[in-house]
């Protein structure tokens, strides 16, 4: 396989998955283009230099083995802890919330990396579980400490939305995995039940407050229902044809807030209309149906879960962020994969896909150990 | 273990894998039907947002999307009357406010200056959800304000309309007030057209032409300002089409800041043009002149009345301000402006004919025009010989200055009715009107108009080459049941040139006081009269009215008649 010529490679890309992102990545500028008042500055031209970098990043990895990814699920999941862990230390040290590694050329937080490295190591656990210990109490614990220890350290920084997909991202992967049924009915009591205890309690003031507030926006005593508002006012405001290109007022007089990262939806729906909308998630569409068939056929147990694990991590990633932006979940600062202003999200989205692309590639094979007892 | 359970156990392992690939494939689709489900919902949601009314914005209480702009009012020529622009306005919503209502209420004191801060805080800290603090900010200050960060603040934009002239024009016009409603005014009556979103860009042209408007204006406010009028009222009119070319009521108010006058003084936005009606006194005569002549109860310019003597009406007395106490020819009725004359002329006419030429002329009815505010005439309640007398010489039947201004168009254009408008009319659309009197009538009418100019009470109103025609008209304000002497609403209505007649001018003055120029006299030949002159003299030039020093009216048939009378006047 990895003898083949560069044309037969290219023409087994998935195309149309790689086309979508490609569609939204340039959308995304223009997006920018128009909410910095039509200037490249100061948001296009560096997420064009991000977006092309990265963009041929997925590429090359798409390229690798799928046991490559199998075999450093789980060092590559370390890394990752360390990190956060790192991150947490060092913002207790200097006496502050620091969530993120400068590499230079961007800012990374390794918590959007975890969102990966979860999947891939809970994937590559429930490869080598045999199956008929799937359904006992004694095979939860591991992914159970998982899942808990970043979710918890990602919490602590305190950031609700990483810490949501990062649980959501490794559930699935356990019930795709096949434990018991009723494990889950219980849980979802126990969230219904536990989250208003865990809002109060576990919750930052802030982050009460946004929960509380996506309840009720117009009562807002804060103003933090300003953002729900203003951006339904946006989207609102598009109609079905938008208001044309460079020409949205909700964004350019600057009402809504964070207009070029977080909410950059509502700043496209402004412009471009309903039909810009359908158009994101057309595109959003192409490359989730994508990822879900991969898993559907691929033969391995890894394959199909990663491939499973890593679609819905995007398509949480996605949802929430329309949710919020359409006024019905609550504010968590979670930004639209591939379209906001921002180069964590960007290399998240985009190393998945590489790992996607790269286990659609072998999505056939039944076994992957190529090397007996390297694992 | 047996060979027999060592195969029943792989059975049982392979039944367990298949089972379990099984229950994996289930979850798989469970889970993609969520995905479905949750893409779906987003994408009606989507749908929803973008085609609903939007509601986010009414809450907002942004005005402006509600409102939408009025359209554009422009004179004749094209020049802006009205015209809506996009203002910025400030508002609060207190529970949202985040900062300390006091610093922040001295902030906006700074920024927009004028407004005391305790005021601002107060506002700031209302018990509501939305209000107002400032309804007009300027943009350099909307800047400033928005740059405090407060999210309690609402900085927005909504319509204004403006009126650039101020008051030139206001009682016409109108206003607008604050939430883009027509209250007064052109606005008010044409409020559904204006506001009409399809049309928004599209201008509502009037007959005006804000130069000769200008006119009117500085000339009817100087002699109300020298006479100590407490009002007056001027039309210029285009006797072929009834349209209104200029039209005033003085005092003004100021469209863009209209306010109450309070007090006892006469609220000033009241139009006296077209809603107060007047006793507009001798300028009737003409239109009883018009109407004896066209009923044939006066054929020859020779025919006389018996002026030596007052009339006796019950306790009342028809008599001559101008008394020659003799037998008066026609023209010289006309000319001295004899009440006895014309009074005797209105009983040979009756009072049928009488009221069917008024009522031809609109005379009894409220004027059609484009405006809210018109007045409806004051009849007498038995209309008997005794009202036709004295309606004959203007006084028992009140008037607008609107309805004589087109009476006397109707008199002067060869005898055809036009209904006035404000509307600008275009080539196509000239109004074909209704025939009240005959040519023939009319050229008689204003030989007579022309005589009063040149040898008559209207000598004043002569302007240099312009061929000005025109009848005085001095009338006592009615009081506490009788007349106020020294209460007068001096009037002239005038035509001009008489050879041709093309534009008649009406100026009237309330309650003018008499000074030392005039010897005393507040009569209308010494304040209505030298409007006309002046006004005349400078909108000839602007309507394309050629001076002549040859061109005049043949008035050797009138001056045959007028005793001791030379040619040249």
């Amino acid at each position: 396989m990895a003898t083949l010529a560069l044309p037969d490679r290219l023409s087994r890309l998935p195309w149309a998955a790689i086309l979508a992102v490609l569609a939204l990545g340039l959308f995304s500028m223009l997006v920018l283009y128009s909410a910095a008042g039509g200037a490249a500055a100061p948001w296009m031209t560096n997420q064009g230099i991000r977006f092309a970098v990265l963009f041929v990043m997925m590429l090359v990895l798409s390229q690798f083995d799928v046991t490559f990814w199998l075999r450093w699920a789980y060092p590559f999941y370390g890394v990752c802890l360390v990190m956060l862990i790192g991150v947490e230390l060092m913002g207790q040290l200097r006496g502050g919330s620091q969530r993120w590694l400068n590499l230079g050329f961007m800012n990374l937080q390794p918590s959007e990396l975890m969102k990966i490295a979860v999947v891939l190591a809970l994937a590559r656990y429930y490869h080598f579980l045999p199956r008929v210990r799937t359904q006992t109490m004694a095979s939860l614990i591991l992914p159970a400490v998982l899942i808990a220890f970043p979710a918890a350290l990602v919490m602590l920084q305190p950031d609700l939305g990483t810490a949501l997909t990062i649980i959501l991202g490794g559930v699935t992967i356990v019930f795709l995995a096949g434990a018991r049924l009723w494990m889950f009915v219980a849980a979802g009591i126990g969230a219904v039940v536990g989250i208003p205890l865990a809002v109060k309690f576990l919750l930052q003031e802030y982050q009460q407050r946004r929960v509380l507030i996506f309840l009720d926006p117009e009562a807002d005593p804060l103003g933090a229902g300003y953002h729900i508002t203003q951006s339904k006012i946006a989207i609102g405001s598009g109609g079905i044809s938008g208001k044309g290109f460079l020409s949205g007022t909700q964004s350019h007089l600057q009402y809504l807030p964070e207009q070029h990262t977080d909410f950059i939806f509502a700043t496209m729906a402004e412009e471009w209309g309903l039909f810009g909308g359908f158009f994101v998630l057309a595109c959003y569409g192409i490359i989730l149906s994508w990822g879900t068939w991969t898993a559907l056929t691929a033969k391995a147990v890894f394959s199909r879960l990663a491939a499973m694990g890593l679609t819905v991590t995007l398509f949480f990633y996605i949802f929430i962020n329309l949710a919020m932006i359409m006024g019905f979940a609550p504010v968590v600062g979670i930004p639209l994969p591939l379209m906001s202003y921002g180069g964590s999200a960007m290399l998240t989205a985009l190393l998945l896909m590489g790992i996607l692309i790269s286990i659609y590639h072998h999505k056939n094979r039944q076994r992957l150990q190529t090397v007996p007892g390297s694992i | 273990m047996s060979p027999a359970a060592l195969r029943t156990l792989r059975i049982q392992l392979a039944g367990k894998r298949q089972a379990h690939l099984r229950r994996a494939r289930q979850r798989m689709v469970v889970g993609m039907a969520l995905f479905g489900c949750l893409t779906l919902l987003t994408g009606a949601r989507l749908a929803d947002l973008a085609l609903r009314e939007p509601v986010g914005v009414a809450n907002a209480h942004n005005l402006w999307e509600r409102i939408g702009p009025r359209a554009p009012i422009v004179d004749r020529n094209g020049s802006d009357l009205a015209r809506s622009f996009e203002a910025y306005y400030l508002a609060v919503k207190p529970q949202q406010l985040i900062g300390d209502p006091a610093e922040i209420a001295e902030q906006i004191a700074r920024i927009i200056g004028e407004r005391d801060p305790a005021d601002i805080q107060k506002k700031l800290s209302h018990r509501g959800k939305w209000a107002y603090v400032e309804r007009r900010v300027m943009p350099r200050d909307a800047q400033a304000l928005k740059a405090l960060g407060e999210p309690g603040l609402e900085i927005g934009r909504e319509w204004e309309r403006v009126y650039p002239n101020g008051t030139l024009a206001a009682h016409t016009i109108g206003h607008a007030n604050a939430d883009g409603e027509g209250m007064a005014g052109l606005e008010r009556q044409l409020d559904e057209r204006l506001r009409d979103p399809d049309r928004a860009d599209e201008p509502v042209q009037l007959s005006l032409d804000t130069r000769v408007q200008h006119v009117l204006v500085q000339e009817l406010a100087a002699q109300m300002d020298r006479h100590s009028a407490i009002g007056g009222s001027g039309i210029v009119m285009d006797v072929r089409t009834g349209e209104l070319i200029a039209m005033t009521s003085q005092p003004v108010f100021d469209p863009n800041a209209p306010k109450f006058g309070g007090g006892g003084e006469m609220d000033p936005r009241f139009n006296r043009a077209t809603y107060g009606v007047y006793e507009l006194g001798s300028t009737f005569k003409a239109l009883t002149m018009a109407m004896a002549m066209e009923s044939g109860v006066v054929t020859s310019m020779a025919q006389g009345y018996d002026a030596s003597a007052p009339i006796r009406i019950g306790r009342h007395r028809i008599r001559d301000f101008h008394a020659k106490n003799r037998w008066l020819s026609v023209p010289e009725i006309f000319m001295y402006s004899s009440n006895i004359g014309t009074a005797k002329m209105a009983l040979d006419i009756g009072p049928e004919r009488q009221q069917s030429y008024l009522s031809q002329l609109g005379m009894l009815d409220r004027p059609t025009l484009e405006l809210a505010e018109r007045g409806k005439p004051l009849q007498p309640p038995r209309w008997g010989e005794a009202s036709t007398m004295t309606i004959s010489y203007g006084h028992g039947l009140s008037v607008t200055p609107l309805h004589l201004a087109a009476a006397y168009a109707a008199i002067v254009n060869g005898g055809v009715y036009h209904e006035p408008t404000l509307m600008k009319l275009g080539l196509d659309e000239q109004p074909e009107g209704r025939r009240v009197f005959s040519e023939a009538t009319s050229a008689r009418v204003n030989a007579l108009l022309r005589l009063v100019v040149k040898n008559g009470t209207g000598r004043n109103a002569e302007a240099e080459g312009y061929r000005v025609g025109g009848k005085t008209g001095t009338a006592e304000k009615p009081k506490n049941g009788g007349y106020a002497r020294r209460s007068l609403v001096t009037t002239f209505a005038a035509a001009f040139p008489m050879d041709d007649p093309q534009y008649v001018v009406v100026a009237m003055l309330d309650e003018p006081k008499g000074i030392k120029e005039t010897y005393g006299y507040a009569t209308a030949g010494w304040t209505a009269a030298p409007v006309v002159s002046r006004v005349i003299g400078r909108i000839a030039p602007l309507l394309d009215v050629a001076p002549s020093d040859t061109k005049d009216v043949d008035l050797s048939e009138m001056l045959a008649q007028v005793r001791g009378a030379k040619e040249t006047g």
